[in-house]
């Protein structure tokens, strides 16, 4: 096996009091397109700068090929970023924006200037190359930001929610360029953002961070459809989590008693549960139905409200003792079934869709 | 609403007033120098440049507006440095004391300069540094830093954060940033700071009083003519030394607005 | 002037992106010492040691003409007791509070005029005639004051061909108050002008709304809501008035004397500098317990409920 890339061993920073990153482990290899996601302030951020140099870990090591790079200063590193602003200078052209990275290197003006419009030439802004950047479009100030990082080649790339400040139509159109770059690349992707969709959309394998610790990384699929802990579940996508203590297992059903009565869950792959534990239930909003089909697990409701977003919409739904439940559908499924805010709905699911997180 | 419109108007009558009084000694100053009255009384007495003629024969007034110009550049050179450089590190550090730095570095013009001028002269004197032109540099740049200081500083608030770092993060070090990314960033700035301190050195009179000795600049020339002859030749003096230092102003304030026009339309709207 | 406020800030205490954090936890180094050093040595060196020594010479003494070290109180003592000297100081302190009164009135109405009704070109127009009289000679400005008022000047002269006059406006407490204004008037405009712009527009508007007329809501809401800036301009022109050598000389006639005249003097005559830094430092403690009792007026509690 190849060594890692990038590999973060206990890393920690402390600001006074504070501790911004508590002791993480992660270790990235060549070639993926890691995203890392949280709230503000779990200290995705200054995770990033720590790799960058920007600030000093106050204990662990972090390692690109094996090289500890806890003291090296920012400018003796080649780990480029794409700020959230953008960070152009604003009194120099495109070209010398691009060809900033190669001028600092020592590279001769002529050689500079052939891979600074190679580069621009790739991101589609060639013609912008004598522009000064404060007259281009916001989608185009980006790939001034990323081709600049680009043009040393380094072996991964850092990227600080590069996107929050783009129109949302950009953002998607962004997202499938950046796939594709780092496709035909082949460099290492490391991501930091608080949007699920970016993450999910572009990432490989994809960090949670919460209070300056991990806590799951994983492909996104594993992620999003087993979420190691409670926290996980309520960031990421649409869940419902109620709590609930173990009655009773059998026939490979667990089942649970919740604010919402008895549910039953499969009984968890590879962790031992017993009759009496506390646990969290889970269940997917996009895994519950509407209606009366036969369902493992049936609860009666009353529709509070309805939320359109695209083609999704969101339902809120209030069970007994004011448990809420939501349910989300593509918009066609609801078509049809007379749904009336103030109204009853039965909603239901099979034991499958659901799992149990430790409390 | 009448009412309204009419205090506005009488508000607008009230505004002229002042801009009146404030500018009148300016503008009279002005038209007496090229009054052939020695004692300006109105209706005016016929047009002269003889005060003009005059001051260009003083033998006393030519070493004076040398040494005030040579004061300047030097002062313009060193504040602008010092302030610079101060306010880099206000901009850029937090250190323990920093506060009390900030202070000293902005608490000069505060003081009157009368105790300042005072200060100086008992200091210096003690450490020979009394009587000759680098006496009054030395003071000069105390005073004019802070001005130099917050020019730049302002012009570094308007920075993105990220940009020094920007620099850093594609290979530039701490030194090289500054040369590439800060000084051109605050280039206006820094012109700005150049011409506002030399102005403010040439028309400094109070404490190049206290400390030239011998060494008169023009402002402190002036001062000796109170006691002498008073005539429109001091007028005289002053148009010329006003259209020098608002020629600095406009410089400085060109400086600012062609690098950043943001800057007019900031200055222009309020809330 | 506001610092720039942070983008991205990671809750637990990082303080924003970008360069500045970057500097913690490497302790000084050649780079930043070099950029921060010289301005700190130099107003150390040649702002702050000049200050102190000021203050240690009120304790020496002048021996055979010459000022020789000493820990004597004698000049204190001797200044303080004088009749004299407490009649300047408090003419001197009456002085600076008329200055900062007069023009603190006379520029409110040209200030609000500017802030509330004025186009942001003329109000940008306004701001740089304001800034203009800092950079031509106070000293002639002063003096053309001395020719424009005096017994046969312009404005006597003029007053002549309606009948009146002629008034004696300059070696009084009149010119010398002019000159203060010249001195002030600017600064307490635009000063005045900086705090009233900022006034948030949504309180008048809702004053207004609460049908509260136009004088009540400016000495209601607007006052109060600047406080802060009037006081320092207020503050402002009394420093520069208190210290000022200029005005008193030129247009007061010198007589009565104020503290900064009878600096010069003492200077002058026998150059008795113990004495004359006794005066210095009374007039800075003056200065910043006015400046203190300032600060706690503009930040204290704003209004009152009726």
């Amino acid at each position: 096996m190849p060594e890692p890339l990038l590999t973060l061993t206990r890393l920690t920073k402390r600001y006074g009091d504070t501790e911004a990153v508590r002791g993480i482990d992660l270790s990235i290899e060549q070639g993926e397109f890691v995203a890392i996601m949280g709230p503000s302030g779990c200290g995705k951020t200054t995770t990033l700068r720590m790799i960058a140099g920007l600030e000093v870990p106050s204990s662990g090591e972090i390692r690109l090929r094996n090289r500890l790079m806890n003291h090296v200063k920012p400018w003796e590193r080649d780990t480029p970023l794409v700020w959230q602003s953008l960070a152009l200078f604003p009194f120099l052209t495109v070209l010398k924006n691009v060809e900033f990275g190669l001028k600092m290197r020592g590279i001769s003006a002529e050689e500079r200037r052939k891979r600074a419009m190679h580069w621009l030439e790739r991101l589609g802004i060639a013609e912008f190359s004598l522009r000064n950047v404060a007259t281009l479009s916001g989608g185009q100030r980006q790939r001034v930001a990323l081709a600049r990082a680009l043009v040393t080649e380094p072996e991964i790339l850092l990227l600080d929610e590069p996107m929050s400040a783009l129109d949302a139509h950009l953002v998607v159109r962004m997202q499938g360029e950046l796939t594709r770059l780092h496709r035909e690349l082949g460099i290492t992707f490391f991501y930091v953002t608080h949007s699920q969709s970016e993450a999910f959309a572009m990432a490989s394998r994809v960090v949670i961070m919460n209070h300056g610790r991990i806590e799951q990384a994983g492909s996104a699929r594993d992620v999003y459809r087993s979420p190691a802990n409670r926290f996980v579940a309520g960031f990421v996508g649409t869940n419902n989590i109620l709590r609930g203590r173990i009655e009773a297992v059998a026939d490979g059903r667990v089942s649970v008693s919740t604010p919402a009565g008895k549910l039953t869950a499969a009984v968890p792959a590879g962790r031992a549960v017993a009759v009496g534990d506390d646990i969290d239930y889970v269940v997917s909003a996009d895994s519950i139905g509407i209606g009366g089909a036969a369902a493992e697990n049936v609860v009666q409701a009353t529709l509070v409200s309805e939320q359109f977003v695209g083609s999704v919409v969101t339902l809120f739904c209030e069970a007994v003792q004011g448990v809420e439940f939501r349910v989300q559908k593509p918009q066609r499924e609801t078509v049809g079934l007379e749904l009336t805010p103030g109204g009853p709905i039965r909603i239901g699911w099979n034991a499958a869709s659901a799992y149990l997180l430790p409390a | 609403m009448n009412g309204g419109r009419l205090v506005t108007f009488l508000l607008w009558c009230y505004a002229a007033f002042v801009f009146a009084f404030i500018f009148a000694p300016i503008v009279v100053s002005f038209i007496v120098s090229f009054n052939s009255d020695r004692f300006p009384t109105l209706p005016l007495a016929e047009f002269t440049t003889r005060w003009y003629e005059d001051i260009w024969g003083d033998p006393t007034l030519w070493p004076a507006l040398q040494r005030t110009v040579i004061v300047g550049m030097c002062v313009a050179l060193i504040s602008t440095l010092l302030g610079f450089g101060a306010a880099y590190t206000d901009y850029r550090y937090r250190f323990f004391g920093k506060n009390f730095y900030l202070a000293l570095a902005l608490l000069p013009p505060t003081i009157p300069v009368v105790i300042l001028g005072l200060a100086m002269l008992v200091f210096l004197s003690q450490v020979g540094l009394f009587g000759q032109l680098h006496s009054v540099i030395l003071s000069h740049v105390v005073l004019c830093t802070p001005f130099a200081m917050a020019l730049v500083r302002l012009r570094l608030s308007q920075m993105d954060e990220s940009l020094e770092a920007a620099a850093w993060n594609l290979g530039a070090s701490e030194w090289r940033a500054m040369r590439e990314i800060i000084l051109p960033f605050t280039l206006p700035a820094i012109l700005s700071a150049l011409f506002i301190t030399m102005a403010v050195s040439f028309d400094e009179f109070a404490i190049a009083f206290f400390v030239s000795g011998f060494a008169e600049t023009l402002p402190v020339r002036i001062l000796a003519m109170f006691q002498g002859q008073v005539s429109p030749r001091i007028n005289a003096i002053g148009s010329i030394v006003f259209s020098v230092t608002m020629a600095l102003v406009i410089l400085a304030q060109v400086a600012l607005i062609v690098r950043n026009p943001a800057r007019a339309r900031l200055a222009g709207a309020d809330a | 002037m506001p610092a720039s406020a942070s983008a991205s800030h990671d809750a637990a205490g990082a303080p924003g992106s970008g360069a500045r954090a970057a500097a913690r936890g490497r302790g000084p180094t050649l780079f930043g010492l070099t950029m921060g050093l010289p301005a700190l040595v130099w107003q150390l060196v040649l702002f702050a040691t000049p200050l102190v020594f000021m203050v240690l010479m009120t304790f020496w003494l002048v021996v055979n003409f010459r000022p020789t070290p000493d820990l004597s109180l004698a000049n204190w003592s001797k200044l303080l007791s004088a009749g004299y000297f407490r009649d300047i100081y408090l003419r001197t302190f009456l002085y600076g509070m008329l200055a900062a009164g007069i023009a603190s009135v006379m520029a409110f109405p040209c200030a609000y005029l500017l802030a509330f009704k004025a186009r942001p070109n003329i109000r940008w127009l306004a701001v740089f005639l304001l800034i203009t009289p800092f950079f031509t000679s106070y000293l002639v400005r002063t003096y053309t004051w001395k020719v424009i008022l005096t017994g046969d000047g312009m404005v006597n002269a003029a007053l002549g061909f309606v009948g009146l006059g002629p008034f004696s406006m300059v070696n009084n407490l009149f010119g010398t108050i002019v000159g203060y204004l010249t001195l002030v008037l600017p600064l307490v405009i635009l000063l005045q002008l900086f705090s009233l712009a900022y006034v948030d527009r949504n309180l008048i508007e809702a004053a207004h709304n609460l049908r509260c007329g136009a004088v009540r809501t400016v000495f209601q809401v607007i006052v109060p809501a600047a406080k802060i800036g009037l006081v320092l301009a207020a503050t402002f022109a009394f420093i520069l008035s208190f210290g000022d050598y200029v005005s008193p000389t030129l247009l007061g006639g010198s007589k009565p004397p104020t503290m900064s005249i009878l600096i010069v003097d003492v200077v002058k005559s026998g150059a008795n500098w113990p004495e004359a830094s006794v005066i210095a430092v009374v007039m800075s403690l003056t200065l910043l317990a006015v400046c203190f009792a300032a600060l706690i007026f503009a930040y204290g509690k704003t209004g009152r409920r009726t």
